[in-house]
């Protein structure tokens, strides 16, 4: 026997109790792991940009286009060691609501400046590459049509119309599949040669929709950043750079105050179990102020008892908060295929993993304070009721 | 009396402080208690004998006067310090025994244990030692519920004893029990008293039970009114 | 039967009576309950004032054109040509002048600032003709006046003032390598287009190098039904590959998805919440009912039956419950209710609403507290049912 032992007797002495309160913390612990998770990957663009990567949109806004001009005079700024850019093609597949983010590329410097996040075979990039009418295509895009290297493809776009043929289509030829460079990689996209999709629109000529590029070193962003801007200052097409973590999470936070709407969700679970288990707590302790005082007499000295009241609290917050969020971990394995275009890489991520495991600790002590210094201060006397 | 008492009371008082009067159970009061005595208190209700044991026990703290237990005093120990002799220096035995029901006999035994530095085994060891001594060898595993009166009792001496205190402190041992389980409990106290030393305060109000002590002190109104040599009985 | 009423009622005054010794845990459990009503009212009245503000956009007698399979204006593309032909098309009401209401219009996306935190955000900048205000029932200035055609002037929403930093009457914004000022302020009923910046059509097409390229044109029907002679032109019209709505139909379209994912987000949270809660009320009422088991024991000696126990027991629970899912809907209603938020609508730009409680998600919220109120009385009013009556005789 040790402390341990007694903590976790005096737990389970009103089993119903305890399960209860373990129900009330593993649901607060689930929803905190499931919403923070999903508030993490929504707005994972911003965290797992590279740190040297900036994007140049125009200064109106990042939906109004640049000329194709920019590109190669961006690559001639000091500071630029690679460049690239893409489009939006407003892209779907045979109906508009199987909806596909879809982007028409320089693929040569679009894959090397996204080489660390989507993964292609030599053999794929080759044979993309050689041919203008071919499409790279993400994994989790891949596994949801049930595409394979070779298929040929149909897209329509909402917004461009194929003067070639006067319909909204454009084929393609499945080159290759991208596969994520990192856990958090988002692969839910399909990129193609920008020429195949200029040559055939017909209107808008020669005009790209922002400049994606990659600094010598994270550390001369900002001096990069102004020299593109001055370089466009004045021109019919100003341009904004900025890096690519701040395009992510200024494009995230269009939705609204997703982080915002987390933490009032959260924080009203929390409050929620920190009345009832608080409460509880201080009840199950009074209950046992005798009990309390017999350990006092024995010679327990008043920290150790505080420790073990205490104990029993976090012993509380614990059992209820793990399996809560291993349960918010399979849930977010079920989500994931759900969510896959909105939120990449849904799962209970390790920082996410360790803040529940403070709350717990956080949760433990201040549900188990009032009571434990409630033991720490009874009287023996006046505990034992025998006066 | 040659040797020096084991603990000695002198000038105690203890006064507090009630609903705004003022209220004194003790005075001034002297009196030593020897290594190896066996001290029954007797007195009415309200006579202050539950208030003197918890003096003697250090759970509680006269307002004037000194404690001297061994030669040492502790009436001004601080609390931590006070936790720490008791643990090595007293037991305890309650009227309504105070088990801890959600432990079993062993458990509640090994209770006192985890404040010394004995090692797991060795306090299991000990523990059972403790429950042999009082009979309840088969019993421990039992949860207190699942025990009579007599046997908790038992368990709880056995508690008391655990950790070899100088001193048993008994509060009424008895008193919640049966004639015929009380003298089994009252023997074997005295036993632990002639063969092993320990010496033993007990607070009764039973005349049948503190006859089995080996002095008598009656207390009224705060102070010893008669002492007396019991009639050591012996079954 | 009247008995029984009496004995419930007798036994249902002491629970409540007795309701303050477990203040703490009682008020627990209301303040558990209420913010479980409170999360999922918000989501509701999020979803409700989301919906409110798109539905109230459309109007029954305008009917929106976009090219064929576009969906949404920021998609579609119009040339002039066809806007002449659809000034000639049939069911087109006229105005004063005799001339035809019709209003082709450009929709472009700019920047905006928003007034909470500063973050930059999508908005609508629509050209359109004079005929743009003329068309669209409801339309009011509230404040300045409206643009003068062939000017950089701007009219705003008073929606997007009350959420966007920058906008306000007689402020000057730098859009497109010109300085616009804002020049009015109009009122729409808070329908969608109070999130947009109105401006000259012939300025926006030629700042955004967009000559003769419209996205959208609105015409006023001579009623909504003609609606079907309309399409029946522009289908006759080889060079009118145009889709025609009616706006009501058009906005509606819109606010589906986004109110079925907040929908779907607040339910299944609440209930969540819900059973956290529930654990709350089944403890609080164990406690009550162990507290009360003398008690309830000495009612039963004196010849009371379990039925009321019982039913006094669920009264309790419900009634906390009860408490708890009105303070909810009244914090809800206090915190959120009429607050502005914005999102991104289908046309990718913002649109501003304010969340709107009502009286039947209110009725949802209550509702939802009762149920907790009802399994969390259940069980231990069936344990007070069942309390022995010799627990009379002894403290244990």
């Amino acid at each position: 026997m040790n402390d341990f032992t007694l903590v976790r007797a005096n737990l389970f002495r009103r089993k119903l109790r305890a399960m209860l309160m373990i129900v009330a913390i593993f649901i607060a612990f689930l929803i905190f792991g499931v919403l923070a998770s999903f508030e993490r990957a929504f707005s994972s663009g911003e965290t797992t940009a590279a740190a040297n990567r900036l994007v140049v949109n125009n200064k109106i806004n990042f939906t109004q286009p640049l000329p194709l001009a920019y590109l190669g005079r961006v690559r001639g700024v000091e500071g630029v060691r690679l460049a690239s850019h893409f489009s939006w093609f407003g892209g779907y597949y045979q109906e508009p609501r199987n909806f596909l983010i879809a982007f028409a590329v320089e693929p040569d410097s679009y894959l090397d400046i996204y080489r660390d996040d989507l993964r292609v075979t030599a053999e794929e990039r080759a044979r993309f590459l050689a041919d203008q009418g071919s499409l790279l295509v993400g994994d989790v895009v891949a596994a949801k049509y049930g595409w394979k290297i070779g298929d040929r493809i149909p897209l329509s776009s909402n917004i461009w119309t194929n003067s070639s043929t006067g319909g909204r289509r454009w084929d393609f030829t499945i080159a290759g599949i991208l596969r994520p460079g990192k856990p958090q990689s988002d692969t839910n996209l399909v990129v193609f040669h920008y020429d195949y999709l200029n040559e055939t629109r017909g209107v808008a000529r020669d005009s790209i929709g922002v400049v994606v590029l990659e600094t010598v070193d994270a550390a001369v962003n900002e001096t990069v950043a102004a020299r593109i801007d001055s370089l466009f200052a004045n021109s019919f097409a100003e341009t904004e750079t900025v890096t690519e973590a701040a395009f992510n999470k200024q494009f995230a936070a269009q939705f609204g105050n997703i982080a915002l709407i987390v933490g009032l969700v959260v924080g009203a679970a929390f409050v929620t179990i920190l009345m009832i288990v608080g409460n509880t707590m201080v009840m199950a302790i009074r209950e046992r102020t005798r009990e309390v005082a017999v350990l006092k007499t024995l010679g327990f000295p008043s920290p150790r008892i505080f420790r073990l009241v205490l104990g029993e609290s976090l012993l509380l917050a614990f059992l209820g908060g793990i399996p809560g969020l291993l349960a918010a971990a399979a849930a977010l394995a079920a989500l994931r295929p759900l969510l896959a275009g909105f939120a990449p890489g849904l799962a209970l991520a390790p920082p996410v993993a360790l803040t529940g495991v403070g709350l717990m600790l956080l949760l433990g002590l201040a549900t188990g304070a009032l009571p434990a210094l409630n033991a720490l201060r009874l009287n023996i006397v006046t505990g034992l009721g025998r006066d | 009396m040659t040797a020096p008492d084991l603990i000695r009371l002198s000038g105690v008082a203890k006064r507090f402080t009630k609903a705004g009067q003022g209220i004194t159970i003790f005075d001034h009061l002297d009196m030593g208690i020897g290594r190896g005595d066996f001290v029954a208190i007797m007195g009415p209700s309200g006579s202050g004998k539950t208030t003197l044991l918890n003096l003697l026990g250090g759970i509680d703290q006269p307002t004037g006067g000194e404690i001297w237990f061994d030669g040492a005093r502790i009436d001004r120990l601080p609390e931590g310090r006070l936790a720490d002799w008791r643990a090595n220096n007293v037991g305890f035995i309650f009227q309504f025994y105070n088990l801890m029901p959600t432990l079993t006999a062993l458990r509640n035994v090994e209770l006192p244990l985890l404040l010394t530095p004995l090692g797991r085994a060795e306090r299991r060891q000990r523990a059972e030692i403790a429950l042999r001594i009082v009979g309840l060898s088969d019993r421990l595993g039992h949860y207190p519920r699942e025990m009579s009166g007599g046997q908790q009792q038992r368990v709880a001496i056995a508690r008391a004893i655990v950790s070899d205190p100088k001193m048993l402190l008994c509060d009424e041992p008895t008193g919640d029990l049966d004639r015929g389980t009380a003298d089994e409990i009252l023997r074997m106290l005295q036993l632990l008293n002639r063969e092993m030393g320990k010496t033993i305060v007990m607070v009764t109000h039973d005349p049948e039970a503190a006859r089995y002590a080996g002095r008598i002190l009656h207390l009224d109104k705060g102070r010893f009114v008669e002492n007396e040599l019991a009639g050591a009985r012996v079954s | 039967m009247p008995r029984l009423l009496a004995q419930i009622a007798a036994v249902t005054a002491i629970n409540v009576k007795s309701m303050p010794q477990r203040a703490w845990l009682s008020a627990s459990t209301v303040v558990a309950v209420a913010l479980v009503v409170a999360v999922l009212l918000s989501f509701l009245a999020m979803a409700n004032g989301f919906e409110q503000t798109l539905r109230g956009t459309g109007s029954p007698e305008v009917a929106v054109l976009l090219r064929g399979g576009a969906g949404v204006e920021i998609n579609s593309s119009i040339s002039r040509d066809q806007v002449r032909l659809v000034e000639e098309a049939p069911g087109i009401a006229r105005g004063a002048d005799g001339r035809p209401l019709v209003s082709a219009e450009l929709y472009v996306t700019v920047d905006g600032r928003k007034r909470a935190g500063g973050s930059k955000a999508n908005v609508t900048l629509r050209g359109m003709g004079p005929e743009g205000a003329a068309i669209r029932p409801g339309f009011r200035i509230v404040g300045g006046r409206m643009a003068q055609p062939g000017s950089a002037e701007l009219m705003v929403g008073q929606s997007l003032v009350r959420e966007f930093a920058g906008f306000d009457l007689g402020s000057r914004v730098r859009i497109a390598n010109a300085d616009w000022t804002v020049v009015g302020v109009f009122d729409m009923g808070g329908s969608v287009f109070e999130s947009e910046l109105w401006a000259d059509i012939a300025t926006v097409q030629s700042l955004f190098r967009r000559t003769n390229v419209f996205q959208s044109i609105r015409v006023r029907l001579d009623a909504p039904d003609r609606l079907p002679a309309l399409r029946a032109y522009l289908d006759a019209d080889p060079r009118l590959k145009l889709d025609a709505k009616s706006e009501v139909a058009y906005f509606a379209d819109q606010a589906s998805s986004t109110i079925t994912l907040i929908r779907f987000l607040g339910w299944p949270l609440a209930i969540a919440m819900a059973v956290g809660a529930l654990a709350g009320a089944l403890n609080t009422m164990y406690s009550a009912v162990a507290a009360r088991a003398q008690e309830i024991a000495t009612l039963r000696c004196l010849g009371f039956g379990g039925i009321p126990s019982f039913v006094g027991t669920l009264i309790e629970s419900l009634l906390l419950a009860l408490l708890g899912g009105l303070l909810g809907a009244a914090v809800t209603w206090a915190a959120f209710d009429g607050v502005t938020a914005s999102t991104l609508g289908s046309g990718f730009t913002q649109v501003v609403f304010a969340f709107r409680l009502s009286p039947v998600l209110v009725f949802q919220g209550v509702v939802l507290a009762l149920v907790v109120g009802l399994l969390g009385g259940l069980f231990p009013a069936w344990r007070a049912a069942h309390v022995p009556i010799v627990r009379a005789y002894g403290n244990g």
